[in-house]
């Protein structure tokens, strides 16, 4: 067995392992809004975001948890920004998917979209 | 434009629950939010948001954990503030020695008017039934005083009454358990084997006693030791001094050369700690045999009564019977009152007369721990004034602090720690002067303190408590000044605006204030003092000798025989007998003298018996009539001398008038035939009372007051020696100065002057030391300006006089706040003395002179250095 193959292996086995993990609802919706938002992906803007597409009242405090919460199982990666004044210094914590995060999200889109094309008689191009 | 900002409380909250790691980033989405919110929506309602966002982020995911790195970092810095304290004082000697000097002497005062007042009021409370022990005081006043007042003052109580009163309270209290009764003391010859002493405190009891009070028995049964007659307990000591090593229980002791008294027990000592002391007890049954009669008789006056209760609480029930009492005993005496005092209040707070032993004074305790507060306080000023003026070496420090982080709070406790630090050296300190200056304040308070009293647990839980609030106290005010200094201004260099001038100088006022009122309170009780010593008597007590021979029968029956035989030995000038001499215990008699109005009068003076030679012997000078001569046999039983006071009292403000009049007095009757001029026959404390002077059967004679000349007098006191024990073999040759024995009436004073004279030079001490301090202060930081002043021309006096000017402004306003305060504490001190200077001007004035005259030597040594300087030195540096 070279190289390559063990850590494909340990990448399939990690796959599998993350994938028993249930991926919330608002889990993924954060993840989606901060691949939206790209490179401008903080705090507030994550929450205007969810809050003008999805017409949707986020609380800041359910956001950060779960947006460390992603952190931690390595969906998600973060580093500091500029502090600017509008902020009373601070600086500002950016948030971009990982890889992985992004190998997660479509695995939980091909899931769905397998469940979608086994219902009977309902074809998704039509309601698109 | 102004910024809204959040809720505060609401930012504190967030801040102090939010994980370390999340904290910058969130706090800063929160406040992006909360100005987007507050332009767009008003500040009402971002604030609104504000409170709810913070709240609701309260949750597991972001509360930072309980137990972090925070401790370990607090450690550290700790470690910084003990490293940079400690450098702090080894890096300004001077400042450091002035603070700790003072802070350790102020505690160990402190410490030392501790174990002073714990010692105070530990009297008696080591007898197990403390609460449960009351005595009875007895009024003993006449028709004329009961008329003016029905119910008698406090002071008209005295503890010593009639044997009847303990059976009577028995009797009809029930709550009332037992009583026991002490006798005065008496003078008694006591033989053992080839020693012979004379013990002058013995006292008779009753054989409850040892129910009653806690003392313990070393040997003997308790229970009957007191029972039968002619048997004696002795303490400890009295017994190692007559039997050694040896247990004398059962052992005889032959009592004045006549009766055989059997020792059947040996006490403890009596604690220092007692209201009244004695050397050894006699069973009341003795005096019983001696006298049974009077045991049934309130008017005998010769007891100390004491009684327990089984609940104190009854004590009000009694009280109010009383009257009842005497109604039923003494139908005929309306004048007298029956009064019953907790044991509790024996030493300390009893102002009845007749004590049976020395009084406490609680106005001292009080006095005594002002002082100690007030040098304490000092001391903490000294410290709170060098370090709040010393602030701008430490303002680079605190700038540099401030910016890499430091918060208020951790500079504050910064230098509270320092504080801490200097007290705790002082504290230790403290306790080692303590341990060396004890035996000087037991010589000063004639008290045995032991320290051993005070290291208990408890008290050393006290005693660093003390420390820490003593820390807190002193360094609350420099810690919070210090700390309130803006790290941009010192660190340019710009001088921080020293904060706290004017409670500087209030601090500096006080400590002139206190100097000046305890020295003029020192000069005012030593001019007391002075002038009780000094004062006129009314009779002379220069060079009197007053041999003691205890009422000895041989002496009694040869008296004018032993008298002439002293008289004719060269250097004796005068000799005459008594029962008393004036500083001594004394009794009263009932006495009635006829009044102008030609009635009978019923009074109770003091009684002296004295001979022939006593009143030109004594220089006691007669105002009117005569003096006793042996030329009118009828003297020994029908003549009566009075004194001014006496003669007073009966109505007669002429002493001509009351010659000849009619007196009844112990079984005698007869006519007046003198009066004398007051003589003050027990202290000054006290204004000279009515005494009657009777001529003395020949039986009552117990003393002899030799007049010697004073040219030789060791060479006369030893034939005195040699011819008394020629003359009366079986007595010791006791004697004693007058002038000396009258003086320990004063001793008490004298060592309150002591005390009080100690705590004042102290005090005054350490407000120089912090006067000093301040001064060297202030000279280092106008040493350029001095320096300019030079070059410019000033003279040295010129400088000094510029140096000293603003300490002079305060000396005055301190001057004005000590003279009426001083004033009136001495005041009240004087009230205790019938007798006494009256403060005047001068030693206020003295006072005040004497504390600038400190005060300037102080300032002057460094105004003077440092006028004296070269000004090139000063401003060479720039």
């Amino acid at each position: 067995m070279n190289q390559c193959q063990i850590i494909l292996y340990t990448f399939e086995y990690k796959i599998n392992q993350m994938s028993k993990h249930h991926l919330g609802e608002f889990e993924e919706i954060v993840m989606l809004t901060v691949a939206i938002l790209a490179d401008e992906a903080y705090g507030v803007t994550i929450i205007d975001e969810m809050e003008s597409r999805l017409d949707r009242k986020v609380s800041m405090g359910s956001l950060q948890t779960v947006l460390r919460r992603l952190e931690k199982k390595g969906y998600l990666s973060s580093e500091f920004g500029e502090p600017t004044n509008m902020r009373g210094g601070k600086r500002k914590r950016y948030f971009r998917l990982t890889t992985f995060g992004k190998q997660v999200l479509t695995e939980v889109r091909d899931q769905r979209m397998q469940l979608w094309k086994a219902v009977p008689g309902f074809s998704i191009s039509d309601n698109l | 434009m102004n910024h809204p900002s959040p809720p505060a409380w609401a930012l504190r909250f967030f801040r102090w629950y939010c994980h370390q790691a999340y904290l910058e980033d969130i706090e800063g989405d929160l406040m992006e939010r909360y100005f987007h919110q507050a332009e767009e929506k008003g500040q009402s309602f971002a604030n609104r948001q504000f409170i709810r966002e913070v709240l609701l982020m309260f949750r597991p995911g972001l509360i930072r954990p309980a137990e972090g790195s925070i401790k370990l970092n607090n450690y550290g810095m700790f470690k910084n503030y003990l490293k940079t304290g400690f450098r702090s004082i080894r890096k300004q000697k001077i400042f450091s020695v002035i603070n700790i000097s003072g802070l350790s002497v102020g505690i160990a005062c402190c410490l030392l008017i501790l174990l002073y007042v714990s010692n105070e009021l530990s009297y008696d409370t080591y007898h197990a039934k403390y609460d449960n022990i009351y005595r009875v005081l007895h009024a003993y006043r006449n028709y004329a005083e009961f008329e003016a007042s029905p119910t008698p003052e406090p002071e008209d109580f005295q503890v010593w009454g009639g044997a009847v009163a303990g059976p009577t309270f028995v009797n009809e209290f029930p709550a009332v358990e037992q009583f026991c009764r002490f006798t005065s003391p008496t003078e008694l010859l006591f033989e053992v084997g080839d020693k012979r002493i004379q013990e002058n405190g013995m006292i008779f009891a009753d054989s409850s006693v040892f129910d009653i009070f806690s003392w313990k028995m070393i040997s003997g049964n308790p229970e009957t030791a007191l029972k039968e007659p002619n048997s004696i307990v002795l303490t400890y000591n009295t017994a190692r001094k007559y039997f050694g090593d040896e247990d004398p229980v059962g052992k005889s002791i032959t009592i004045d050369q006549q009766v055989e008294f059997m020792v059947t027990g040996v006490m403890e000592n009596v604690p220092a700690n007692s209201h009244f002391y004695f050397p050894g007890l006699i069973s009341m049954s003795t005096f019983y045999t001696w006298r049974p009669n009077i045991f049934e008789m309130w008017d005998y006056v010769d007891f100390y009564t004491y009684f327990t209760v089984n609940d104190p609480s009854a004590i009000a029930g009694i009280r109010e019977r009383l009257p009842e009492i005497r109604e039923k005993y003494l139908p005929d005496f309306k004048s007298f009152g029956l009064e019953v005092e907790p044991l509790s209040d024996a030493y300390l707070h009893s102002v009845a007369g007749r004590q049976p032993g020395d009084t406490g004074n609680y106005g001292n305790i009080y006095l005594f721990s002002f002082i100690a507060v007030f040098i304490l306080a000092v001391a903490a000023i000294n410290y709170m004034n060098l370090s709040t003026s010393r602030s701008m070496e430490r303002a680079r420090e605190i700038g540099v602090r401030k910016s890499i982080g430091a918060n208020r709070m951790s500079l504050v406790t910064q230098f509270m720690l320092e504080t801490s630090l200097i007290t705790l050296i002082s504290g230790v300190l403290a306790l080692a002067l303590t341990v060396l200056a004890l035996p000087l304040m037991n010589r000063f308070s004639g008290k045995e303190l032991e320290l051993s009293g005070l290291l208990t647990p408890v008290n050393l839980i006290w005693f660093i408590g003390g420390l820490i609030l003593l820390s807190v106290l002193a360094g609350a005010y420099p810690s919070f000044l210090l700390s309130t200094y803006r790290p941009a201004r010192v660190l340019k260099g710009k001088a921080e605006k020293l904060g706290g001038i004017s409670f500087r100088k209030g601090l500096v006022i006080f400590q002139f204030t206190l100097s000046i009122g305890l020295i003029a309170g020192t000069a005012i009780v030593y001019s007391q003092l002075d002038y009780m010593r000094n004062h006129s008597l009314g009779f002379s007590k220069e060079y009197k000798m007053v041999l003691d021979f205890g009422w000895d029968n041989g002496v009694q029956k040869s008296m004018n025989y032993v008298k002439q035989a002293l008289a004719d030995i060269p250097g004796v000038n005068g000799v005459s007998s008594t029962r008393a001499v004036p500083g001594d215990f004394l009794p009263n008699a009932g006495t009635m003298v006829e009044s102008p109005e030609g009635e009978m009068i019923m009074r109770n003076p003091g009684i002296y018996e004295v001979d022939t030679e006593f009143i030109p012997e004594y220089d006691v000078e007669l105002l009117a009539g005569r003096n006793f001569s042996d030329e009118f046999v009828s003297d020994t039983t029908e003549a009566l001398i009075l004194n001014r006071a006496a003669a007073e009292w009966f109505g007669y403000t002429n002493p001509e008038d009351i010659i000849g009049k009619r007196y009844e007095q112990w079984g005698n009757s007869g006519v007046v035939i003198g009066v004398t001029e007051n003589f003050n026959y027990r202290s000054l404390h006290s204004e000279v009372e009515p005494l009657s002077i009777r001529f003395a059967p020949w039986f009552s004679y117990t003393k002899i007051t030799l007049t010697l000349d004073g040219n030789n007098l060791p060479g006369t006191i030893d034939e005195l020696e040699i011819k008394w024990a020629e003359l009366v073999p079986n007595r010791p040759f006791l004697y004693t100065f007058l002038d000396e024995s009258f003086n320990t009436h004063y001793e008490k004073d004298v060592r309150f002057s002591r005390i009080f004279t100690a705590f004042a030079i102290i005090s005054i001490f350490i407000a120089c030391l912090g006067l000093l301090g301040l001064t060297m202060y202030n000279i280092q930081l106008r040493r350029k300006e001095i320096g300019i002043r030079k070059v410019m021309g000033a003279s040295v006096p010129g400088i000094i006089a510029q140096l000293s000017k603003g300490y002079v402004v305060l000396f005055i306003i301190a001057c004005l706040l000590a003279v009426p305060l001083a004033w009136y504490g001495m005041d009240q001190w004087l009230k205790g003395f019938a007798y006494r200077m009256t403060p005047g001007p001068i030693i206020f004035i003295a006072a005040a002179l004497i504390t600038l005259v400190i005060a300037l030597a102080t300032i002057c040594i460094q105004s003077v250095k440092a006028a004296l300087a070269n000004p090139v030195d000063a401003l060479r540096d720039e």
